[in-house]
């Protein structure tokens, strides 16, 4: 039960590989933040920093207040889970949970009552005298969560715990970890690739990329608003179709015009665009593929494009289509929405129209790739 | 066309594979049968002549014309030899303990800890170990003499200069200790254990191979150094170990009073070598293997 | 050269392939390779004036800045410690500087010592009193008056330098901790305790504890010693000049004269000798071990081969055998008494010019001799290779062997493609080090040898001791310390020096050659 202050931490390897830039963030008691980007952007290292796995090149790391820089990973009081879980292979799963309380001198009784109480939440009461190696996967991972948990630390740090776990087991997993997270009252910092496990996990998200950080925000903020380009296109699956494109005001309405189709701009999004007296002028265009829908020939704002590929996920279809011009986009149509014949119809070469709506789309600084409206 | 007629002849082979084969597993058969009377030859003619009775010389044939103990008689009752077998038992069993200690200090150290001048370090000894290394005996053997450890009390200054620099050596076991996750050294220190709680209480447990394999290395080199030793004893003394002390028996003014009984000898030193290094088989070849892949 | 780009070069067929590579080895690798050395040596020397630089910058402001501890400090060790709160660092630095000074200043100190070695100045000798006979009237005879002893003067005038040398660095530490005290005092937190040292020596600072023990043995065993032995290649000592009955001298670089003399027993000839026969040694002894362990090992994992665990056991036991037992009985096997020898003067096996020379066994030609030891080395050695391939090649992916099936490999084609290239590969390092350990393979060839001395005519003797065919560098060397009359210490030293050049040029440039010290994760 702690917070956690990062100023103006840089972790810097050798002599000028940086791996962590002008890091700043202040981590509530109680919250549950998510590291989130993609491999190399630095997200590990800043968690094995708080942790104290790395030396800090310059800024501080508070825990409670207390500049923590110089402490020991032991004077910390914080708890890990690793990513290939890291069991001591030669203990038995009862004395890899109490390997901690050990080293502290507990009481035999006490460290009894901590992990089986541990284990009972875990559900893995009956491995407790098993070593490691006779575990499945998901089992390992929760000895290794147990193991955390025995300690009453003042923050619970998780690096990628999941993903060495299959997708079905993943899914069980998070579940469980929200759970868990209302059982045990704590801090939380997991580190993740996955945008999925970040958006359902975290209270704040954290988007990272080579080092710096993009936006930190809640999981609706940065998938509604997001800052650029770049945390538009990680958060959401599939990513976020995106147009060159011209943005056109006229009477005080603005319009945008996808390869020669005119869409006007509605819905909050126009206002704001009219507050902030943005003139028009060539921009990027994003919008999620489950905001585009198929449209008809003679719709002015209809797309014409040609399926390359036809992906049926059971309750929606994502269609990946080629442009006129070559670009590729994708849309998602829930299933239930097409008719029998419709759907015979969306098959490999065919062309079809599609369209969005005014009030899903974001826009971007052609140059700098920043959101406009932010 | 071409492929026509691969895809004929693996179907008429069909039956013919199999016969192949066992061909060629009855070569392999055979060359290691040979291979292994070779291997095998030397050690039971030193057993046969050490059985020698009709004549101490080197003799054209392998079948002793009549058996008998004589040599092990003549080896215990009329030399030192006993004395030189005792004098590398000991520095068995002390290079085998302190070796181990330096070596698996250093190679531990190396493998899992960072700090400054470890490259540095590294390179050094890398350089260190290009230079004849028995060179050093001249100075040692000097102040050796000066500290009256050698000749009766080489065996002391023995087990000084086999352990001593033996942390150079620490390639095989850092190999080793590179293989275990570094990820269990930092959930152990998160869980608040220090360097040294590491190290006893995750790195070592999960060591045992190759604290054995150390072991056994420490242990077997003090029987097969004939180098070293022969600097610091080389008259007669009390304090020879095996190899000096035999080899003088095949100096060319002795051979021919004494070649069985160096055979015999032979035969006593290799046998408690040989089981305990046969127990120990496994560990030596994980150490081995573990060493060359791991470069 | 011009240099191919990647689709370029997979056009070439097998032919240009090879040319392409051997041109790029000598017109680019090569050059490369000597450029890169010269450029670190240059940088080398660039960093260290930079390095000189910033030393001197940070003392001298640290005396600036610094309050009267501090400065106090550069004159008595730990002041600045105390001033601090460092109370245990202060008082080891100040006991430090106490011991150093009263070492240096007693009468038979360091200082004295160093006066008495005349240190490398040339034409002095090495310690100032000559021992001498002189009458005594007690015993009416000659005693001895021993005067100083050579080896032991340089030796304490060696420690004397080691030891100035640690108390610059400790004076510079010292001043060091307190820029650091100074530091972090001005930024108001807490310097570091005694008792958080005490405390750290099992934490961070757990490297100091471990290995202080081994670090200070090879110190004192190994770079001493051969710091020692260098010095020693600029001295007269041998046994005509023992340092006791006679003191040896400083004679500067007058034996690396010696070493241009070709003549007969001339130290040139007969290092070229010994240095090209030990290169040929060591090539033919590593390579016919590798290929013929490697192929024993296929041999036993080959599929279908039954009780793999004996065949790998018999083999094995040759390495439990203590080597002076096995190779001193193997060398007189072939003897012309030796059963085997024996053999082959009956069944008239030797060749016809060797009985003629009445050479009567293998051991009494220099050719047949020298074929011998490679052969009994391949004995000796097959084991170590055999277990090692044995654990590469379980390593080997399966999958890499089936899906070579499906794709149409048979046996042979597997071998080549599969197993050779991928052993080649996580052995490379393993065949540097074991050709530079047959390179000092003392064992194998001395005691094999020496009872079948082999004496070289053309060389005779060389740095007094007479030369065989078969001498390594190595063994050369341990005959000139241990088995010669004149002992020349000298000589030995500037060999050794010698042997170090040639063996760390070999290593450097194969270190920089072979691919899988490059390309440490194809293989991954």
């Amino acid at each position: 039960m702690a917070t956690v202050k990062l100023t103006n931490v840089k972790k810097i390897y050798g002599k000028d590989t940086v791996a962590v830039q002008d890091f700043n963030l202040d981590i509530a008691d109680k919250e549950f933040i998510v590291f989130v980007g993609p491999s190399g952007c630095g997200k590990s290292t800043t968690l094995r920093m708080i942790a104290g796995l790395e030396d800090i090149s310059e800024g501080t790391v508070e825990i409670d207040g207390v500049v923590v820089n110089d402490l020991q990973p032991r004077d910390r009081n914080i708890a890990m889970v690793f990513q290939n879980y890291a069991l001591y292979p030669h203990l038995t799963v009862f004395e890899n949970m109490a390997f901690s309380l050990r080293l502290k001198k507990v009481p035999q009784d006490e460290v009894y009552e901590r992990v089986t109480a541990a284990a009972e939440i875990l559900g893995i009461t009956e491995y407790l005298t098993r070593k490691p190696r006779a575990l499945s996967g998901g089992q390992r991972q929760r000895v290794a969560i147990g193991r955390a948990m025995v300690r009453d630390s003042k923050v619970f740090l998780m690096d990628e715990p999941l993903s060495n776990l299959d997708a079905k087991l993943r899914n069980q997993m998070r579940a469980e970890i929200i759970l868990l997270r209302q059982k045990i009252d704590t801090t939380f910092i997991y580190v993740t690739h996955d945008q999925t496990e970040a958006m359902t996990l975290g209270d704040r998200i954290v988007i990272m990329k080579d080092g710096f950080i993009q936006q930190v925000g809640t999981p609706t903020e940065v998938f509604d608003m997001p800052i650029n380009l770049f945390v538009a296109e990680f958060i959401g699956a599939p990513k976020m179709n995106t147009f060159k494109t011209n943005l056109i005001c006229e009477n005080g309405k603005y319009y945008v015009t996808p390869y020669g189709a005119k869409i006007e701009v509605t819905g909050k999004k126009g206002a704001l665009l009219a507050e902030k007296g943005i003139q028009g002028g060539e921009i990027l265009l994003g919008v999620r593929p489950e905001h585009m829908t198929l449209s008809t020939k003679d719709d002015p704002a209809a797309i014409p494009c040609k399926i390359t590929v036809n992906e049926m996920m059971g309750s929606e279809l994502h269609l990946h289509v080629v442009e006129d011009n070559g670009d590729q986009l994708i849309v998602r149509i829930p299933t239930v929405t097409l008719e029998d014949e419709q759907r015979k119809s969306l098959v490999f070469g065919n062309t079809i129209y599609v369209t969005f709506e005014g009030k899903v789309m974001h826009f971007f600084d052609a140059e700098t790739e920043q959101n406009l409206l932010v | 066309m071409m492929k026509k007629n691969t895809d004929n002849r693996i179907r008429k082979t069909g039956m013919g594979a199999k016969a192949s084969r066992r061909l060629g597993n009855t070569v392999v058969y055979v060359i290691l049968v040979l291979i292994t009377l070779v291997w095998l030859f030397p050690f039971f003619g030193i057993v046969l002549e050490s059985f020698r009775v009709e004549s101490r010389m080197q003799q054209s044939y392998l079948w002793p014309k009549e058996f008998g103990f004589d040599n092990y008689i003549r080896l215990f009752n009329e030399t030192d030899f006993m004395q030189w077998f005792k004098n590398t038992a000991i520095m068995g069993v002390a290079t085998a303990v302190l070796q181990t200690f330096f070596v698996l200090s250093m190679s531990y150290v190396l493998s899992r800890l960072r700090f400054k001048g470890r490259k540095g370090l590294m390179n050094l000894m890398l350089i260190l170990g290009m230079f004849p290394g028995f060179l050093t005996m001249i100075l040692i053997y000097k102040v050796f003499t000066d500290l009256g450890l050698t000749m009766d009390m080489a065996p002391v200054g023995l087990i000084i200069v086999y352990c001593a620099s033996s942390g150079m050596s620490y390639y095989v076991s850092k190999g080793f200790f590179d293989t275990i996750p570094k990820s269990l050294d930092e959930a152990a220190r998160v869980d608040g254990a220090t360097r040294w709680q590491v190290f006893y209480k995750v790195i070592m447990p999960l060591s045992k191979p190759i604290v054995i394999y150390t072991i056994l290395m420490g242990f077997m080199a003090p029987w097969g150094d004939f180098m070293l030793a022969s600097y610091l004893i080389h008259e007669n003394s009390a304090g020879m170990n095996v190899a000096v002390g035999v080899f003088e028996w095949l100096s060319k003014t002795m051979v021919n009073s004494n070649y069985t009984m160096f055979c015999a000898a032979g035969v006593i030193v290799a046998l408690p070598v040989t089981l305990v290094f046969l127990m120990l088989q496994k560990y030596y070849v994980e150490g081995v293997t573990g060493g060359a892949v791991k470069g | 050269m011009k240099r191919l780009n990647d689709l370029e070069y997979l056009k070439l067929n097998k032919l240009q392939v090879l040319l392409y590579n051997l041109k790029l080895f000598f017109c680019a690798t090569l050059p490369q390779f000597f450029k890169n050395i010269g450029l670190s040596i240059l940088n080398f020397f660039k960093n260290c004036g930079l390095w000189v630089k910033n030393e001197v910058v940070d003392i001298v402001t640290t005396f600036t800045k610094g309050n009267w501890a501090v400065k106090l400090s550069f004159l008595f060790f730990g002041f600045g410690n105390f001033y601090y709160g460092q109370i245990l660092r202060g008082i080891l630095f100040l006991v430090f500087e106490i011991i150093f000074v009263g070492y240096m200043l007693v009468p038979s100190g360091g200082l004295y010592w160093l006066a008495k070695s005349n240190f490398l100045k040339t034409g002095s000798t090495v310690g100032t009193v000559q021992g001498r006979l002189q009458y005594d009237a007690l015993y009416d005879t000659d005693v001895w008056v021993p005067g100083d002893d050579s080896v032991k003067v340089l030796l304490y005038a060696l420690l004397t330098i080691i030891f100035i040398i640690a108390f610059i660095y400790t004076w510079r530490l010292q001043i060091k901790q307190c820029r650091i005290c100074m530091d972090i005092t001005a930024k108001g937190k807490k310097v570091r305790s005694g008792k958080d040292d005490m405390r750290s020596l099992l934490d961070d600072q757990f490297h100091k504890t471990l290995l202080s023990l081994p670090l200070f043995g090879i110190m004192a065993f190994t770079v001493l010693p051969i710091i020692y032995m260098v010095l020693i290649a600029f001295t007269s000592y041998d046994a005509a000049h023992d340092g006791y009955s006679n003191l040896f001298s400083w004679v500067g670089l007058e034996h690396f004269n010696e070493l241009m003399d070709f003549g007969q027993g001339g130290l040139g000839l007969a290092f070229g000798e010994i240095l090209s026969w030990t290169l040929m040694w060591a090539f033919f002894a590593t390579f016919s071990n590798y290929f013929l362990g490697m192929f024993v090992a296929i041999m036993i994992n080959k599929k279908g081969i039954k009780i793999k665990k004996f065949w790998r056991t018999v083999l094995v036991m040759t390495i439990a055998i203590p080597q002076f037992v096995s190779l001193l009985y193997v060398a007189k096997l072939f003897d012309a008494t030796g059963i085997i020898g024996k053999l082959l003067l009956e069944w008239n096996w030797l060749p016809q010019s060797m009985i003629e020379a009445n050479e009567l066994s293998l051991w009494q030609n220099p050719v047949s001799a020298k074929i011998l030891l490679i052969v009994i080395n391949i004995w000796v050695g097959i084991p170590y290779i055999m277990l090692m391939a044995t654990g590469i090649l379980m390593n080997i992916p399966q999958d890499l062997y089936e899906s070579s099936r499906i794709d149409g490999a048979n046996a042979f084609q597997q071998y080549s493609k599969i197993t050779l290239p991928y052993m080649m590969f996580v052995m490379g390092p393993y065949l540097l080090t074991s050709f530079v350990s047959n390179l000092n393979n003392f064992n194998v060839i001395y005691l094999l040898t020496q009872n079948n001395q082999l004496i070289n005519t053309e060389i005779g003797t060389a740095g007094g001791v007479s030369v065989c065919h078969t001498d390594l560098l190595i063994t050369w060397l341990y005959k000139m310390t241990l088995n010669s009359a004149e002992s020349k210490y000298y000589l030995a030293s500037l060999v050794g020096i010698l042997v170090f050049v040639v063996v760390a040029a070999l290593s450097l440039i194969v270190y920089n050659v072979i691919p899988s010290t490059r390309n440490e994760e194809d293989y991954g």
